[in-house]
């Protein structure tokens, strides 16, 4: 006999196939998880090089030399060229206006699209080429701002070019010299006839590459030696700050997911081995008396549980990967999925959770089988003993623990879910313990439905508080992810609420201030206040002179900024270090953003010198603030009191937010105000949403998987002390007992069962929410006291269902039947 | 050839200890059959347990073919039974998951004997369940998942049968069908037949008859 023999009679059994399902769950939940997370992440990392319109690129302020360009098609690389600088667009009738000019070559953008349009705000279309030598595309409100018409001239420095078309978004309109004027879009062989650019002209050349992940390292490491002040290479991290967080968060939560899920399939494990141990008690028995020796026993058991895995594992890999392939077509066009990463990771991950939880969790019931007396088959009080079932446990924690810290490779995340366990287990089963004690005692004095089922749970007092446990933790770690999906949503919503401000104006003269509140008055335009803005320089810091020129690498250089000044902290901002000063202060000093102090080498007590058009002044850095520049709100790097800054010449800040249907106002506003600055954002906000709707789709899909694997842990669990509760039933039935009686005793059993892990469950996901929303998310906390009595509905509804479902046999076929099965 | 010397069998029940066997020796010789009667609680089946190798004396020894059982541990003293015993139990004790013919193929398949599904179908046949190989216990009477379990005994040929209240769970009837099968296979196969049983009519079928009283047994004449 062999284990392939015995696997294929336990199959016919019925009882291997609830640990194959187990095993195969697991890995399933694991590869689909880590297969859809996979993709998700390839796509928001694409969606994040849509932003640059190519994979890498390498800004240089001077030209692309021709050397990076032939080192490319060396690599293998796709390569095209970009120059964008602010220029003066003008008429045949000498009308004008500053726009920002991006001049491209064909095969722009290599990644993302250009969408243009025929007429202005017509229907749009994707772009199939560039705009061709002698051509010039407008963005819709240069039309009505210049009083051209397709096929008008329009002249860029001293090249006469024709209006052919108009351009509706460009994949990276938000990265370089945007915002200094609406767009135009014109042939990069044009530029010479332009005349405009000249060395020292300020301009951003970009020199756009595409290609391999191993080519494009291999050029990143090539070129980033010779780079020179001014240029730098852009990958998909540091050209979107703004983004950051929001991903940094979705991941977070899809690892949190990840690891919930494999802590899921492991309880899924450890209750079917469990129950497949337990019926596996009097086989062994037989076995043995009929000459098996133990180690035989290992050995057939042992084999056997390596097959279940083998073809778990192999089953999950392929279940899992069409899981997440299901998911993926299934939000392909939410999503923006192109097509799915193919990787062996999550196939590894998945191999290993299966041979983790089946050596935790199954193997340690298996091997214990084979202790089994064979006197058993004349003695049927004899039992597995189970003194060691807590040591397994405990080991099999441990090595959970393990598994999820290296899937979610985060320390403070795999701690916050342990120390919500823990609650659940400890404070939790310590708890229903004791209640399960005096439980029988409330039952004893009421009706007799209570004193049946509580004298069941009394009898079972451990396998109750273990199942009550695992029913817990199910609902706990079903209950964390809508807790944290609620808080990541919120957050989300909140960075970016309806009316966030789309559009910044600059240059705005102290005496068109009043003016301009009139014009957005006048058209009931939502806005932010208007910040006074001095242009500055910081040159030293505690005497000594800062570098002019230099990388950052070199130490501290020169830098300049937009200077403010206010007598209290603005919104969003929070000191992080020292004091905001009293309202009024006449001292010299001034507060900084945390991460320019520390490029500057500045902290609190440190002397800046500022250079302020030709005059110098020295402040004391009193606080440093940390910003959130994801707000979208007018922030400044160095903020002055009002009495030191003010005498200074200034122009004022302000941002506003108009919705797409009254574009047309800008037009308005920059006749009125020509020399006014508008930067449009409107696009940023778009695609933060856009991207931000995404995630949260993704998010919504994740979560099914987890409750998906969280309800069948709840029915491994019931199913788990079916078999006792199946021969109670049928022998009160055999002595008359009505169904009534039976079915209600069931249905209060579970629903106690339900209620006190409920409870537990609540308190759990409470624990771990402050942990990793605090501690791993950087969200903040509101205990959910909703979730309480939620929790414990959810709890008593769900497992008394499920136990009435799974026992409704008891009492529709005969007792003998039922019985006779035993 | 079975002989038993100054057998004892003490448990500790609640800090005391209690003696089920009190120094209990008899011999049967190959191929005869003895049958131990008692009321329940006597010993009996600790006595059956103990003579079987299924668990281990407190004192005195049981020496099985010339091989004492004092001195082997647990997986030795299953090789033996591998070897020389088979058993037929009061509840059949078939594995549920499996079918007529893969129980009585078991043993064999245990002992890695070649074969091992023709044999079965022989003895299955002999006992009268040849139309019913592929059964599942379940969907079988209690006569006849007592029949497997007695094809299932002496399938693999052993020197030696122990049979625990082997009409316990039958009626009348199929009880007398139980016996004669029974001892029919035994005087086939020249097997030593040692059961423990409260049937009177069982008892009186076998050649020499044991009383179990308080831990202590004697003969019947």
């Amino acid at each position: 006999m062999n284990s392939w023999l015995l696997l294929r009679r336990d199959w016919r059994g019925g009882e291997l196939g609830i640990l194959l399902l187990a095993a195969t769950l697991a890995v399933t939940v694991v590869v689909g998880m880590s297969a859809f997370v996979a993709s998700l992440q390839a796509t928001l990392t694409d969606e994040s090089k849509r932003f640059l319109a190519a994979d890498r690129v390498v800004v240089s302020g001077v030209s692309v030399s021709t050397a990076w360009r032939d080192r490319a098609l060396d690599d293998a690389l796709a390569t095209t060229v970009t120059l964008a600088f602010p220029s003066m667009a003008v008429t045949a009738e000498d009308d004008f206006h500053l726009v920002s000019v991006k001049a491209v070559e064909s095969g722009y953008p290599l990644r993302g699209d250009l969408l243009i349009s025929d007429a202005p705000y017509g229907p749009i279309s994707q772009a199939d080429r560039v705009p061709s030598p002698g051509e010039i595309w407008l963005a819709p409100r240069l039309y009505a701002l210049l009083g051209v018409s397709n096929g008008d001239p329009l002249w860029i420095g001293d090249a006469k070019l024709t209006v052919a078309g108009v351009v509706r978004r460009e994949p990276d309109a938000t990265s370089g010299t945007y915002g200094y004027g609406p767009r135009v879009l014109m042939n990069l062989a044009d530029i010479d006839a332009t005349g405009v650019v000249q060395p020292g002209s300020r301009v951003s050349w970009r020199l756009l590459l595409s290609g391999s992940a191993d080519s494009l390292d291999r050029f990143s490491q090539w070129v980033t030696p010779q780079l020179e002040q001014g240029q730098r290479l852009l990958g998909t991290d540091d050209d979107q700050p703004r983004l950051g967080r929001t991903l940094e968060r979705a991941e977070g939560f899809l690892l949190i997911a990840g690891s919930l899920g494999v802590v899921l399939a492991a309880a899924a494990i450890a209750l079917s081995a469990r129950r497949f141990a337990t019926r596996h008690i009097d086989p062994v028995a037989i076995m043995k008396s009929l000459g098996a020796t133990r180690s035989r026993i290992s050995r057939l058991y042992g084999g056997s549980l390596m097959l279940v895995g083998a073809f778990g594992s192999a089953l999950g890999c392929v279940l899992g990967w069409l899981v997440g392939y299901f998911f993926l077509t299934l939000f392909a066009e939410e999503l923006g999925v192109t097509s799915p990463t193919v990787s062996i990771e999550p196939f590894v991950i998945g191999g290993v959770t299966a041979l983790v939880c089946l050596g935790f969790f199954a193997w340690p019931p298996l091997t214990r089988l084979s202790a089994i007396p064979p006197l058993r088959v004349l003695r049927s009080d004899i039992s597995l003993d189970g003194g060691h079932s807590s040591m397994d446990y405990l080991m099999g924690g441990c090595a959970v623990i393990l598994l999820m810290w290296w899937y979610s490779g985060d320390l403070r995340l795999t701690f916050a879910v342990v120390m919500g366990l823990l609650v659940v287990v400890l404070a939790g089963g310590g708890f229903a313990l004791l209640l399960l004690s005096g439980g029988r005692r409330i039952g004893s004095a009421a009706g007799s439905v209570w004193r049946f089922s509580l004298a069941g749970l009394q009898r079972r007092r451990r396998s109750s508080a273990l199942q009550m446990v695992i029913f817990a933790i199910a609902i706990m770690l079903m209950l964390l992810l809508i807790m944290i999906r609620g808080a990541l949503v919120e957050q989300w919503q909140a960075q970016l609420p309806p009316g966030t401000p789309n559009h910044y104006v600059l240059n705005i003269a102290p005496e068109e201030q009043a003016e301009l509140t009139a014009f957005f008055d006048r058209y009931q335009i939502t806005r932010q206040p208007q910040f006074p803005m001095t242009r500055g320089r910081v040159v030293t810091v505690d005497d000594a002179a800062l570098a002019e020129y230099g990388t950052e690498s070199e130490g501290p250089r020169q830098r300049e900024a937009n200077l403010t000044y206010a007598q209290h902290l603005p919104e969003d901002n929070v000191v992080t270090d020292g004091e905001w000063w009293d309202a009024g202060s006449q001292h010299f000093e001034v507060s900084l953003e945390e991460e320019f102090a520390e490029r500057l080498g500045a902290t609190i007590g440190s002397r800046l010198g500022l250079r302020i058009g030709a005059e110098e002044i020295e402040v004391v850095v009193t606080s440093i603030r940390q910003v959130d520049w994801q707000s979208l709100k007018p922030n400044f790097f160095v903020i002055l009191p009002p009495a030191v800054l003010a005498p200074f010449p200034k122009t004022y800040f302000t941002s506003f937010f108009l919705p797409e249907t009254d574009k047309g106002r800008l037009n308005d506003l920059v006749k009125m105000f020509p020399t006014f600055t508008v930067i449009e954002l409107d696009i940023i906000v778009t695609e933060i949403r856009q991207i931000i709707n995404r995630v949260g789709q993704a998010i919504e899909v994740v979560l099914g998987v987890i409750l998906l694997a969280g309800a069948l842990v709840l029915i491994a669990g019931v199913r788990a002390s079916i078999d006792a509760r199946v021969s109670e039933s049928a022998l009160l039935r055999a002595m008359g007992a009505r169904k009534q009686l039976i079915l209600g005793a069931i249905a209060l059993e579970f629903s106690v069962l339900g209620a006190l892990a409920g409870t537990m469950a609540v308190a759990g996901a409470e624990l771990a929410a402050w942990g990793l929303q605090t501690h791993v998310l950087d969200l903040s906390y509101q205990p959910t006291f909703w979730l309480w009595p939620l929790g414990v509905i959810v709890g008593v509804l769900l497992i008394a269902s499920l136990g009435l479902w799974s026992c409704r046999h008891v009492v529709s076929t005969p007792p003998l039947v039922v019985l006779r099965e035993l | 050839m079975i002989k038993v010397t100054n057998l004892f069998k003490a448990v500790p029940v609640g800090g005391e200890t209690l003696e089920i066997l009190r120094g209990i020796s008899f011999e049967i010789k190959s191929g005869d059959s003895a049958a131990i009667v008692g009321v329940s609680g006597s010993g009996k089946s600790t006595l059956l347990g103990l003579l079987a190798g299924l668990d281990q004396a407190s004192g005195g020894d049981v020496i099985i073919d010339g091989v004492s059982l004092a001195g082997l541990d647990e997986d030795s003293r299953a090789a033996l039974r591998a070897e020389k015993v088979g058993f037929v139990f009061q509840s059949f004790q078939l594995l549920p998951a499996l079918t007529a013919l893969e129980n009585v193929m078991l043993p064999l398949e245990l002992a890695g004997a070649n074969g091992a599904e023709q044999q079965a179908t022989t003895f299955l046949n002999k006992v009268g369940l040849g139309e019913r190989l592929a059964h599942y216990p379940a969907t079988l009477s209690g006569g006849e998942q007592q029949r497997v379990a007695i094809a299932r005994a002496f399938a693999a040929q052993p020197a030696l049968l122990f049979a625990d209240e082997p009409t316990g769970n039958l009626d009348g009837e199929t009880a007398e069908k139980i016996i004669d099968l029974l001892f029919s296979l035994n005087a086939s196969a020249g097997t030593t037949l040692i059961l423990v049983t409260h049937d009177q009519r069982l008892a009186a079928r076998c050649q020499r008859r044991f009383a179990m009283e308080s831990g202590r047994l004697s003969e019947i004449s």
